[in-house]
């Protein structure tokens, strides 16, 4: 189905569970990897918002593990699905410890992708948050459009391989790091520009979405949020994953969103 | 068992499989053994606020709160798609009540309907006010059954909370007020503390823990259960492989039921039922069947129940 505005297709493929091989796994930032994974069904399939459930599978020795959630960073050709991780905890620390040949559970493609309509868009990101804009940014590059990319980091150690970036997109990120030691100094939202009226899409931590809410609906700006709330199983059974919508529903950020238009949630309490 | 062929030993457990749909397209459904639905209550129930889920050492918490429809939209909204699309898998509707008038009600509700094979009771929810009242006291879970029987004609089997000091007990009292099975069993309450915030880290505070870390409590209760009661008996908790599977069919399930593992790999039940079939045939076993409570128990070597 193709939205009013004739850009993003917004029907969903329906999900797949395959066992992938990893391709290629690189540091590119201060505990953060840029895996590739070889999984030809959902590369085909995930649109850019989209994620994937990535885990080792029930077979894998010792240590017990539920997949996470992970953005698809990007999609290759020969069928590689991307993704950007950042170890925080025991879990995202094995799955960084995968070697290239072995191989993870990747389900997918899974939530609901932005829905850009062939608009102008600006896509600010936080941190890993940057994963789904790569996607985004390189989906438009090949369609010859060009997105405002505007991404932060806490400092220049957090930031992503920016030749990478520039690689896998075609596109230069305005780079900022709340120490100045990268890019400009301050929170990406000092890069937002009021005059503009692009669609914005965020994702990132909370408290971006938070601001750029306050600015969206300040400016009168339409706005797109990837949230994240802790999963179990990605596909809408187990309700863990809930946020407050608009009309006090508890809404499923794996199979209503993660993506939402910004009026859809309540965000008193997000 | 409960007057029905099950196409495979392997159920998937209430609260991990939705209404089925979700599974649908990601496995053959009609190749294991059925499915127990997420709890269905008289009135829809909004739910738990976040965090609801997270990971523990060898398993998760999750405090969801019986979110459903209610006992009208479960049958507008989900029955309907089980009647249509299951032709071999079994379901059994998780039911769910403040009272006992409440679970009567559910029954009395469904009863007339199909698409269904029986019922599961679940007394035993751990992430609600008064969620295992029913599975705790004696006589209001007596009580309760003996109710519910007179309700249903279909099977009735309840599912067990471990957080009694005997499970063989309940069991027994199950059987005797008229139950037709038994699920054993349910998560057990736990909470996660977020140290940076010095608060719980799920929003109901406490949660049910559910994984490989309860595996070996449920294989006990399982085996408490076939001691005192002569029910069949649904094996489940942390259940990942056939070799899991087969630690409660000795200790006397003749069914299990997988639940977190398919977060892990939505092919579990599928797996296990492949795991379990290889398994009759390299050890020359002719059903699985013969299996059941074939548990060779020593007779004088430890208590029944552990001390402290």
């Amino acid at each position: 189905m193709l939205s009013a505005g004739g850009g993003v297709a917004v029907e969903r493929a329906v999900p797949v569970s395959r066992r992938a091989t990893l391709l290629s796994t690189r540091l590119v930032a201060r505990d953060t990897w840029w895996q590739e994974f070889d999984c030809p069904d959902i590369a085909a399939a995930a649109l850019p918002g989209q994620f994937v459930m990535l885990g080792v599978g029930l077979d894998a020795p010792g240590a017990w593990l539920l997949p996470r959630p992970f953005s698809v960073g990007w999609t290759g050709p020969g069928g590689e699905v991307g993704i950007l991780l950042r170890a925080y905890g025991e879990g995202t620390r094995a799955l960084a410890r995968l070697e290239t040949g072995q191989t993870a559970l990747l389900l997918g493609p899974l939530g609901r992708p932005f829905d850009t309509e062939g608009a102008e868009v600006e896509c600010v990101a936080g941190g890993v948050g940057l994963a789904p804009f790569i996607f985004l940014a390189a989906r438009e590059a090949a369609a010859g459009r060009r997105v405002r990319l505007i991404y932060g980091e806490r400092d220049a150690g957090a930031v992503f391989d920016p030749t990478l970036i520039a690689r896998l997109t075609d596109h230069d990120p305005e780079l900022f790091t709340e120490d100045g030691s990268g890019g400009r100094k301050g929170l990406v939202t000092a890069g937002l520009d009021p005059a503009s009226g692009a669609l914005l899409l965020g994702c990132g931590p909370t408290p971006l979405l938070r601001a750029l809410e306050a600015f969206a609906r300040e400016h009168g700006r339409r706005l797109q949020v990837s949230v994240e709330e802790h999963m179990g199983c990605g596909i809408g059974t187990c309700q863990g994953c809930v946020v407050r919508g608009a009309d006090g529903r508890w809404v499923k950020s794996c199979i209503e969103g993660s993506v939402f238009p910004a009026e859809e949630l309540d965000w008193g309490a997000i | 068992m409960f007057g029905a062929e099950f196409p495979s030993p392997v159920l998937l457990a209430s609260g991990t499989c939705g209404y089925g749909q979700e599974y649908a397209d990601l496995i053959p459904l009609d190749e294991i053994g059925g499915l127990v639905t997420k709890a269905v209550s008289l009135e829809p129930r909004p739910g738990n606020p976040p965090h609801r889920v997270a990971e523990t050492p060898g398993g998760m918490i999750n405090a969801i709160g019986l979110e459903n429809p209610g006992l009208h939209g479960f049958i507008a909204e989900k029955l309907p798609w089980l009647r249509e699309h299951l032709r071999r898998a079994h379901v059994f509707v998780n039911v769910v009540g403040h009272s006992a008038e409440d679970f009567a009600a559910v029954v009395r509700g469904l009863d007339g309907e199909d698409g269904f094979l029986g019922y599961e009771i679940n007394v035993s929810c751990p992430n609600v006010k008064g969620g295992t009242m029913f599975g705790t006291d004696e006589r209001a879970l007596a009580d309760l059954v003996a109710r519910l029987r007179a309700c249903t004609e279909r099977p009735l089997v309840i599912k067990l909370t471990p957080n009694v000091p005997d499970v063989g007990d309940f069991a027994r009292i199950c059987e005797e007020a008229g139950a037709d099975g038994l699920s054993a069993i349910n998560t057990f309450p736990g909470m996660v503390v977020d140290i940076g915030r010095r608060e719980p880290l799920i929003g109901n505070k406490s949660g049910g823990v559910s994984g490989p870390a309860i595996l070996p409590m449920g294989v006990y209760a399982t085996w408490r259960a076939r001691q005192t009661c002569g029910l069949p008996i649904m094996g489940i908790g942390g259940i990942r492989n056939a070799d899991d599977a087969l630690q409660y069919i000795l200790a006397g399930a003749c069914l299990v039921q997988i639940g977190t593992a398919s977060f892990v790999d939505p092919g579990a039940a599928v797996d296990v039922h492949e795991g379990l079939s290889a398994y009759l045939e390299a050890n020359g076993v002719a059903r699985l069947a013969d299996l059941v409570g074939a548990l060779r128990a020593r007779p004088g070597t430890g208590p029944a129940i552990p001390a402290g």
